[in-house]
């Protein structure tokens, strides 16, 4: 194609945007170079936090910051699940209109709020509320099963972590649903009715049209969850802990990189380690982002069919 | 005598607008009544009256009555999904679920109704709604394949085979050839010819020459208003009306 | 019952099923305004307006507000041009290999942990320079303000029919002009609504400013190259704090950070049928 005006400024730009893409791949992993040439691949799968001045004793494994992001993101989307199925039912099929602009004006006053803000929250009100009526709750009765079965003593864990999440993610899976579920063609609806089906039986029917969509909804959920820091930061308890215990306290990647950076350069492999974490939290971004975002493009192919 | 499908002093509303206009209208049982006019003029959703499908419109309002035979439908004590479960229905744009198999398709409306007690009257309950849509022979080796594998024709014969299968007694058309290429067409109307020998069936068109040939009787509805109504050779050889002469001659839309 | 009424009854527990399924989803919004109100109104009430003008050690956020706005408008002075011009090359080149992957990528970046962006912009920013500063919290910002403005301003474009195109071509402009000059402005209220958007997000950004901003609550910013100070970042630090005085503040500045936030939220989101979080 011809160059012009407009194509000639317009591709500096891009060429930028792409440029700062490609240093960030650049710098995570030369950056992380030293941490793979001294433990290999043992920083991604063992569990072990030695800093040590001396750095031939400096030992790092981040399998349990890894291990707490997929936990603490596979209980929020657990929890996102039905919430945000339900929510997107009941905003499309049952809500009055009024009501209906109302909840979804909530839903993304939600999804835009200051992360902080559900951290501040997090920390000083769902913790304490956790673990009074919660944790110890399922502690004193049912710890003779072994995820129950850590003593709830601060309430930071993996738990209060996947609540939180859950609570941040869900309007951002109520919306994609939302969507997806109003796009279906009218004609489809008319079809389950003419067919005798109740109300509750064309929602079943229909959702299960929209499933590609559910299933994206959740992967990107997913990867915000997986990617959310002081939020999650500051309710986790910031220890490394791989176990599946839910009251346990934890670690996520990015958690991990927002306490340990500010003190790593002190040391000489823990800069690289964390730079390693980062390169593991980018290409899992990556990945379930990928796919996520493939699965919508399906949907919205299929529904035009 | 008694129609299959009656309607007394009909009126829709959607909003402000008034869209079908004091129609009193006689449905024969068994046959297919062709429901012609120009697009707009009230016929899809005069259809949709006679399954209580236009409810699914909130704006839409409702007066006077339908009767299928003889039963006031609109009557309180009467639940519309009762009313569904009689009548079927075959829409404009072929709309098996694409997330469902063939089978599936077919067999829908007994689950959601639960009409069929066994796998085995599933199985003959979806061989024989598939035979009598035509169809049985170009799909009997794929039931577990999904509807987009099908053409535009085919899809809409399994339409017509979903809404058999609970077996209705009247069966409701809107324009059901009007996304499909001139070979399905003419499938359909062949199958509709052999199905209304069974069946009631109401057929909405915007084309005379199709209501011409595969109809019985036919009724013209001009801007919500119904101008005639008779057996399809009298109304196409001598209408009353000058509208309705205008309209099957092709000088009206 | 018969079976009829059994799919009747099921039908009204599907319905408050949901309707409370629905209620509990959105429970927390309240709980959270109504504890920042709570917890952060007296502590305001208390300071006065000092609170919004003294500086830290005299019980006031001052410098963490200038903070913040100046971060946002850095940012937005970074962001928003790359953006506007990312966003209409997408638009006008969308089946070009360039155009496809810059539409990817835009979707990708918009979903990108923010903490990464950071530590990004503290490798090649922070570390040359010896030093924090507003420079480099507002790059990590503008990083993440540019996805939204630029989809935004894409889709915003789309939704122009076509034959406005071939009239402005018709005219014999260029393509610039067609669309900077006939384009563009049919739609600027979805472009400026994307710029609010984002805009809203990144003026509560945490993450990325850990280790780029630096933070700064005793005296008021004076240069883009030294460590500046927001609100956010101070509640991340102060909430890390045992001091049950830090908490106070905490919760102060999180109902400041949190009436900007509906301020600038609340108005766009009234006047829009949809918005992309």
């Amino acid at each position: 194609m011809r160059m012009d005006g407009f194509k000639a400024i317009a591709i500096v730009a891009v060429l930028v945007v792409f440029a700062v893409f490609a240093g960030m791949l650049v710098i995570y992993f030369t950056n992380a170079v030293p941490a793979f040439h001294r433990f290999g691949i043992d920083v991604y799968l063992k569990n072990i936090w030695n800093a040590a001045e001396e750095p031939s004793r400096e030992a790092y494994g981040i399998a349990a910051a890894i291990w707490g992001s997929f936990y603490t993101s596979l209980i929020a989307v657990l929890i996102v699940l039905p919430l945000s199925i339900s929510y997107s039912i009941f905003v499309v099929d049952y809500a009055p209109k009024r009501l209906k602009n109302v909840i979804i004006i909530l839903s993304d006053v939600m999804g835009g709020l200051p992360t902080i803000i559900y951290g501040i929250w997090g920390a000083f009100v769902l913790v304490p509320l956790l673990r009074d009526y919660v944790m110890q709750f399922l502690y004193d009765h049912l710890s003779f099963i072994p995820v129950f079965s850590y003593p709830p003593i601060t309430g930071y864990s993996y738990l209060s972590a996947g609540i939180l999440l859950a609570i941040m993610v869900t309007p951002f899976a109520s919306a994609i649903i939302r969507e997806a579920y109003e796009m279906i063609p009218y004609t489809y609806r008319e079809a389950a009715y003419a067919l005798g089906a109740t109300k509750y039986e064309a929602t079943k029917l229909l959702i299960g049209y929209i499933k590609p969509a559910i299933l994206s909804g959740f992967i990107l959920a997913f990867g915000r969850a997986i990617g959310e820091t002081v939020a999650v930061s500051l309710v986790i308890g910031n220890t490394f802990n791989l176990t599946w215990k839910l009251f346990a306290p934890g670690y996520t990647i990015s958690s991990l990189i927002a306490n340990q950076f500010g003190n790593a350069f002190i040391y000489e492999y823990m800069t690289p380690v964390l730079y390693a974490a980062g390169v593991a939290l980018f290409i899992i971004g990556l990945g379930i982002n990928i796919i996520g975002l493939r699965f919508i493009r399906r949907w919205e192919e299929n529904v035009k069919l | 005598m008694r129609f299959a499908i009656e309607t007394v002093n009909l009126h829709i509303y959607y909003g402000s607008n008034h869209v079908i206009k004091g129609v009193n209208l006689q449905i024969p049982e068994k046959g297919v009544f062709a429901l012609m006019g120009p697009s707009g003029c009230g016929k899809s959703t005069m259809l949709r009256t006679f399954n209580r499908l236009i409810e699914l419109n909130e704006e839409a309002r409702i007066e006077g009555e339908v009767k299928l035979f003889g039963k006031n439908i609109y009557s309180s004590d009467v639940d519309p999904i009762e009313v569904r479960k009689q009548v079927g229905m075959v829409f404009q744009y072929p709309n098996p679920f694409p997330h469902l198999t063939i089978y599936d398709n077919v067999a829908i409306g007994l689950k959601l109704n639960r009409l069929v007690s066994s796998k085995e009257e599933m199985d003959k309950r979806v061989e024989w709604a598939l035979k009598k849509a035509a169809l049985w022979d170009e799909v009997k080796d794929r039931l577990k394949d999904y509807p987009s594998s099908l053409s535009g024709g085919q899809r809409q014969r399994l339409v017509i085979a979903r809404a058999l299968a609970m077996k209705p007694k009247i069966l409701l058309m809107d324009e059901p050839t009007a996304n499909i290429d001139p070979v399905g067409t003419s499938k359909i109307e062949e199958l509709l010819f052999e199905l209304r020998k069974d069946y009631t069936i109401v057929l909405v068109t915007h084309s005379p020459a199709q209501a011409a040939r595969i109809s019985n009787y036919v009724g013209f509805l001009y801007s919500g208003e119904l101008i005639e109504v008779g057996p399809t050779r009298k109304v196409f050889e001598n209408p009353e009306h000058e509208l309705t002469e205008q309209y099957v001659t092709g000088v009206l839309g | 019952m018969s079976s009829f009424e059994v799919r009747k009854q099921k039908e009204r527990l599907f319905l408050m099923g949901i309707g409370s399924l629905t209620f509990l989803a959105l429970l927390p919004l309240f709980h959270i305004i109504a504890t920042v109100f709570r917890n952060g109104l007296p502590v305001i009430i208390k300071e006065g307006l000092n609170f919004l003008t003294g500086t830290f050690s005299n019980g006031g956020i001052g410098p963490a507000i200038i903070g913040t706005f100046t971060l946002t408008f850095l940012a937005s002075l970074l962001g928003l041009p790359i953006a506007f011009l990312v966003g209409l090359y997408a638009y006008e080149f969308p089946r070009s290999t360039v155009g496809r992957w810059t539409k990817m990528l835009l979707q990708i970046m918009i979903e990108f942990p923010t903490i990464l962006v950071g530590v990004f912009v503290m490798q090649v920013l922070v570390v040359p320079m010896g030093t924090y500063s507003a420079f480099a919290g507002a790059l990590a910002l503008a990083i993440i303000l540019m996805p939204y403005v630029a989809i935004y301003t894409h889709e915003a474009m789309r939704e122009i029919p076509f034959t406005y195109r071939e009239a402005g071509y018709s005219l014999g402009l260029t393509r610039i002009k067609v669309l900077l000059k006939i384009l563009a402005p049919m739609t600027k209220r979805g472009i400026f609504t994307g710029v609010l958007i984002g805009v809203a997000k990144v003026a509560g950004e945490t993450a990325p400013l850990l280790f780029t901003a630096g933070g700064l609550y005793e005296s008021y910013p004076s240069s883009v190259t030294k460590p500046i100070g927001s609100i956010s970042l101070l509640i991340y630090q102060l909430v890390q704090s045992p001091s049950p005085a830090d908490h106070e503040m905490a919760w102060g500045a999180s109902l400041i950070l949190l009436i900007v936030f509906l301020g600038i939220f609340i108005p766009i989101r009234l006047s829009l049928k949809e918005v992309k979080l």
